[in-house]
Protein backbone atom coordinates (compact mmCIF):
# COMPACT_ATOMS: atom_id res chain seq x y z
CA UNK A 1 0.00 0.00 0.00
CA UNK A 2 1.11 3.77 -0.50
CA UNK A 3 0.91 6.06 1.89
CA UNK A 4 -2.20 6.76 4.06
CA UNK A 5 -2.38 10.25 4.69
CA UNK A 6 -2.36 13.51 2.40
CA UNK A 7 -2.66 16.82 3.31
CA UNK A 8 -3.46 15.51 7.56
CA UNK A 9 -6.72 13.70 5.41
CA UNK A 10 -6.36 9.96 5.83
CA UNK A 11 -7.00 8.22 2.34
CA UNK A 12 -9.29 5.64 3.93
CA UNK A 13 -11.88 8.85 4.78
CA UNK A 14 -11.49 9.67 1.46
CA UNK A 15 -12.49 5.91 0.48
CA UNK A 16 -15.27 5.88 3.03
CA UNK A 17 -16.48 9.52 1.38
CA UNK A 18 -16.28 8.20 -2.36
CA UNK A 19 -18.15 5.17 -1.19
CA UNK A 20 -21.30 7.25 1.12
CA UNK A 21 -21.18 8.97 -2.78
CA UNK A 22 -21.59 5.80 -4.51
CA UNK A 23 -24.21 5.16 -1.82
CA UNK A 24 -26.39 7.68 -2.79
CA UNK A 25 -25.81 7.37 -6.30
CA UNK A 26 -27.43 4.21 -6.09
CA UNK A 27 -30.46 5.45 -4.06
CA UNK A 28 -31.38 8.09 -6.56
CA UNK A 29 -31.09 5.24 -9.61
CA UNK A 30 -33.29 3.18 -7.75
CA UNK A 31 -35.72 5.52 -8.15
CA UNK A 32 -35.80 4.86 -11.27
CA UNK A 33 -36.17 1.54 -10.71
CA UNK A 34 -39.31 1.75 -8.72
CA UNK A 35 -41.08 4.71 -10.75
CA UNK A 36 -39.32 4.25 -13.75
CA UNK A 37 -42.30 3.15 -16.66
CA UNK A 38 -41.93 -0.21 -18.00
CA UNK A 39 -39.91 -3.30 -17.52
CA UNK A 40 -36.85 -2.05 -19.67
CA UNK A 41 -35.90 1.00 -17.02
CA UNK A 42 -36.15 -1.21 -14.39
CA UNK A 43 -33.84 -3.61 -15.86
CA UNK A 44 -31.34 -1.00 -16.52
CA UNK A 45 -31.27 0.39 -13.08
CA UNK A 46 -30.81 -3.44 -12.09
CA UNK A 47 -27.41 -3.38 -14.24
CA UNK A 48 -26.68 0.35 -12.96
CA UNK A 49 -26.70 -0.23 -9.70
CA UNK A 50 -25.00 -3.83 -9.91
CA UNK A 51 -22.14 -1.82 -11.90
CA UNK A 52 -21.99 0.92 -8.64
CA UNK A 53 -21.83 -2.43 -6.67
CA UNK A 54 -18.70 -3.53 -7.65
CA UNK A 55 -16.60 -0.32 -7.22
CA UNK A 56 -17.99 -0.47 -3.98
CA UNK A 57 -17.07 -3.56 -3.19
CA UNK A 58 -13.59 -2.47 -4.10
CA UNK A 59 -13.66 0.72 -1.79
CA UNK A 60 -14.77 -1.79 0.74
CA UNK A 61 -11.93 -4.24 0.14
CA UNK A 62 -9.21 -1.03 0.61
CA UNK A 63 -11.03 0.60 3.24
CA UNK A 64 -10.81 -2.70 6.10
CA UNK A 65 -7.47 -3.46 3.74
CA UNK A 66 -8.85 -7.45 3.09
CA UNK A 67 -8.36 -8.69 -0.07
CA UNK A 68 -11.34 -10.96 -0.56
CA UNK A 69 -13.70 -8.56 -1.72
CA UNK A 70 -12.04 -7.96 -5.05
CA UNK A 71 -12.48 -11.85 -6.07
CA UNK A 72 -16.49 -11.26 -4.45
CA UNK A 73 -16.15 -7.69 -6.71
CA UNK A 74 -14.83 -9.72 -9.73
CA UNK A 75 -17.61 -12.54 -9.25
CA UNK A 76 -20.18 -9.69 -8.96
CA UNK A 77 -19.30 -8.52 -12.27
CA UNK A 78 -19.74 -11.70 -14.23
CA UNK A 79 -23.00 -12.52 -12.50
CA UNK A 80 -24.44 -9.22 -13.37
CA UNK A 81 -23.28 -8.77 -16.89
CA UNK A 82 -25.02 -12.43 -16.96
CA UNK A 83 -28.18 -11.36 -15.53
CA UNK A 84 -28.37 -8.72 -18.05
CA UNK A 85 -27.97 -10.74 -20.77
CA UNK A 86 -30.59 -13.18 -19.74
CA UNK A 87 -33.01 -10.69 -19.17
CA UNK A 88 -32.86 -9.48 -22.17
CA UNK A 89 -32.96 -12.67 -24.13
CA UNK A 90 -35.89 -13.62 -22.41
CA UNK B 1 10.55 16.10 1.10
CA UNK B 2 7.09 17.99 0.36
CA UNK B 3 6.57 16.38 -3.39
CA UNK B 4 7.63 12.14 -2.38
CA UNK B 5 6.31 9.89 -4.58
CA UNK B 6 3.55 8.90 -1.91
CA UNK B 7 2.33 12.36 -2.59
CA UNK B 8 2.37 12.42 -6.05
CA UNK B 9 0.30 8.85 -5.97
CA UNK B 10 -2.47 10.09 -3.51
CA UNK B 11 -3.08 13.28 -5.44
CA UNK B 12 -3.32 11.52 -8.10
CA UNK B 13 -5.70 8.96 -6.40
CA UNK B 14 -7.71 11.53 -5.16
CA UNK B 15 -7.98 13.75 -8.34
CA UNK B 16 -9.51 10.54 -10.23
CA UNK B 17 -11.63 8.99 -7.77
CA UNK B 18 -13.18 12.79 -7.90
CA UNK B 19 -13.41 12.84 -11.44
CA UNK B 20 -14.57 8.84 -11.37
CA UNK B 21 -17.28 10.17 -9.01
CA UNK B 22 -18.14 13.31 -11.12
CA UNK B 23 -18.87 10.99 -14.32
CA UNK B 24 -21.20 8.54 -11.98
CA UNK B 25 -22.81 11.53 -10.29
CA UNK B 26 -23.58 12.49 -13.71
CA UNK B 27 -25.00 9.67 -15.47
CA UNK B 28 -27.21 8.95 -12.51
CA UNK B 29 -28.80 13.03 -12.99
CA UNK B 30 -29.12 11.91 -17.05
CA UNK B 31 -30.56 8.64 -15.75
CA UNK B 32 -33.23 10.08 -13.74
CA UNK B 33 -33.77 13.44 -15.63
CA UNK B 34 -33.93 11.89 -19.34
CA UNK B 35 -37.48 11.85 -21.29
CA UNK B 36 -36.89 8.34 -23.10
CA UNK B 37 -35.79 4.62 -22.16
CA UNK B 38 -33.25 5.44 -24.83
CA UNK B 39 -31.82 8.84 -23.84
CA UNK B 40 -31.57 7.39 -20.20
CA UNK B 41 -29.47 4.35 -21.43
CA UNK B 42 -27.51 7.19 -23.43
CA UNK B 43 -26.64 8.75 -20.21
CA UNK B 44 -25.67 5.43 -18.25
CA UNK B 45 -23.68 3.33 -20.76
CA UNK B 46 -21.02 5.58 -21.23
CA UNK B 47 -21.06 7.56 -17.85
CA UNK B 48 -20.83 4.83 -15.73
CA UNK B 49 -18.60 3.05 -17.94
CA UNK B 50 -15.42 5.97 -17.96
CA UNK B 51 -16.26 6.45 -13.94
CA UNK B 52 -15.75 3.32 -12.84
CA UNK B 53 -12.81 2.67 -15.12
CA UNK B 54 -11.51 5.81 -13.40
CA UNK B 55 -12.10 4.92 -9.89
CA UNK B 56 -9.80 1.78 -10.76
CA UNK B 57 -7.53 3.09 -11.93
CA UNK B 58 -7.14 5.31 -9.10
CA UNK B 59 -7.18 2.41 -7.36
CA UNK B 60 -4.88 0.14 -8.67
CA UNK B 61 -2.61 3.51 -8.54
CA UNK B 62 -3.35 3.68 -4.66
CA UNK B 63 -2.20 -0.05 -4.12
CA UNK B 64 0.70 -0.21 -6.26
CA UNK B 65 1.96 -3.38 -8.59
CA UNK B 66 0.76 -6.29 -6.45
CA UNK B 67 -1.02 -9.46 -6.99
CA UNK B 68 -4.46 -7.38 -6.23
CA UNK B 69 -4.01 -4.47 -9.01
CA UNK B 70 -3.97 -6.97 -11.51
CA UNK B 71 -7.00 -8.63 -10.07
CA UNK B 72 -8.34 -4.82 -10.76
CA UNK B 73 -7.08 -4.48 -13.51
CA UNK B 74 -9.10 -7.58 -14.88
CA UNK B 75 -12.19 -5.99 -13.36
CA UNK B 76 -11.72 -3.22 -15.06
CA UNK B 77 -11.21 -5.08 -18.55
CA UNK B 78 -14.01 -7.23 -18.16
CA UNK B 79 -16.03 -3.84 -17.08
CA UNK B 80 -15.02 -2.52 -20.44
CA UNK B 81 -15.77 -5.41 -22.12
CA UNK B 82 -19.21 -6.19 -20.07
CA UNK B 83 -20.91 -3.03 -20.04
CA UNK B 84 -21.69 -1.67 -23.10
CA UNK B 85 -22.52 -5.26 -24.56
CA UNK B 86 -25.04 -5.42 -21.90
CA UNK B 87 -25.92 -1.85 -22.67
CA UNK B 88 -26.03 -2.68 -26.45
CA UNK B 89 -28.30 -6.22 -25.67
CA UNK B 90 -30.97 -3.77 -23.66
CA UNK B 91 -31.26 -1.50 -26.47
CA UNK B 92 -31.36 -4.24 -29.16
CA UNK B 93 -34.15 -5.79 -26.87
CA UNK B 94 -36.01 -2.72 -26.17
CA UNK B 95 -36.07 -1.71 -30.07
CA UNK B 96 -37.28 -5.12 -31.03
CA UNK B 97 -40.22 -5.30 -28.59
CA UNK B 98 -40.86 -1.91 -30.41
CA UNK B 99 -40.27 0.63 -28.48
CA UNK B 100 -40.12 4.00 -30.11
CA UNK B 101 -37.55 6.72 -29.59
CA UNK B 102 -38.56 10.55 -28.01
CA UNK B 103 -39.39 13.10 -29.92
CA UNK B 104 -39.95 17.00 -29.39
CA UNK B 105 -42.49 17.26 -31.55
CA UNK B 106 -44.98 14.60 -29.53
CA UNK B 107 -44.60 16.09 -26.24
CA UNK B 108 -44.63 19.93 -27.63
CA UNK B 109 -48.54 18.40 -28.91
CA UNK B 110 -49.10 16.40 -25.55
CA UNK B 111 -48.35 19.78 -23.55
CA UNK B 112 -50.54 21.49 -26.17
CA UNK B 113 -53.58 19.22 -26.04
CA UNK B 114 -53.37 18.56 -22.12
CA UNK B 115 -52.62 21.81 -20.92
CA UNK B 116 -50.09 21.02 -18.01
CA UNK B 117 -46.40 20.48 -18.45
CA UNK B 118 -46.35 16.53 -17.64
CA UNK B 119 -42.83 15.59 -18.47
CA UNK B 120 -43.83 12.08 -16.82
CA UNK B 121 -44.87 11.02 -20.16
CA UNK B 122 -46.69 8.26 -18.88
CA UNK B 123 -50.07 9.08 -20.85
CA UNK B 124 -49.54 10.38 -24.26
CA UNK B 125 -50.42 7.63 -26.12
CA UNK B 126 -54.15 8.47 -26.50
CA UNK B 127 -53.38 11.92 -27.74
CA UNK B 128 -50.57 11.96 -30.18
CA UNK B 129 -52.21 8.66 -31.91
CA UNK B 130 -50.11 8.27 -35.07
CA UNK B 131 -46.46 7.26 -35.18
CA UNK B 132 -46.91 4.49 -32.33
CA UNK B 133 -46.98 1.02 -33.39
CA UNK B 134 -47.18 -0.45 -29.68
CA UNK B 135 -50.45 -0.13 -28.26
CA UNK B 136 -49.47 0.77 -24.92
CA UNK B 137 -46.40 2.60 -25.66
CA UNK B 138 -46.71 5.44 -23.43
CA UNK B 139 -46.68 2.59 -21.02
CA UNK B 140 -43.62 0.84 -21.56
CA UNK B 141 -41.59 4.08 -22.09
Amino acid sequence: MAGTELFGIEMVDIFLAMAITIVIASFVSLYRGIEGPGIFNRIIAVNVIGTKTIVLLVLIGFIYERPDFFDIALLYAILNFIMTIAATRY
Amino acid sequence: MMFDTTTITNVLTVMLLLIGAFFMLAGTIGFVRFPDFYSRMHATGKCDTLGEGLMLVALIIYGGVTFVSVKILFLIAFILLANPTSTHAIAKAAYDVGLEPWRKLDEEVVWLNTGNGDTDNTDNTSNTGEGRTMEDGGEVR
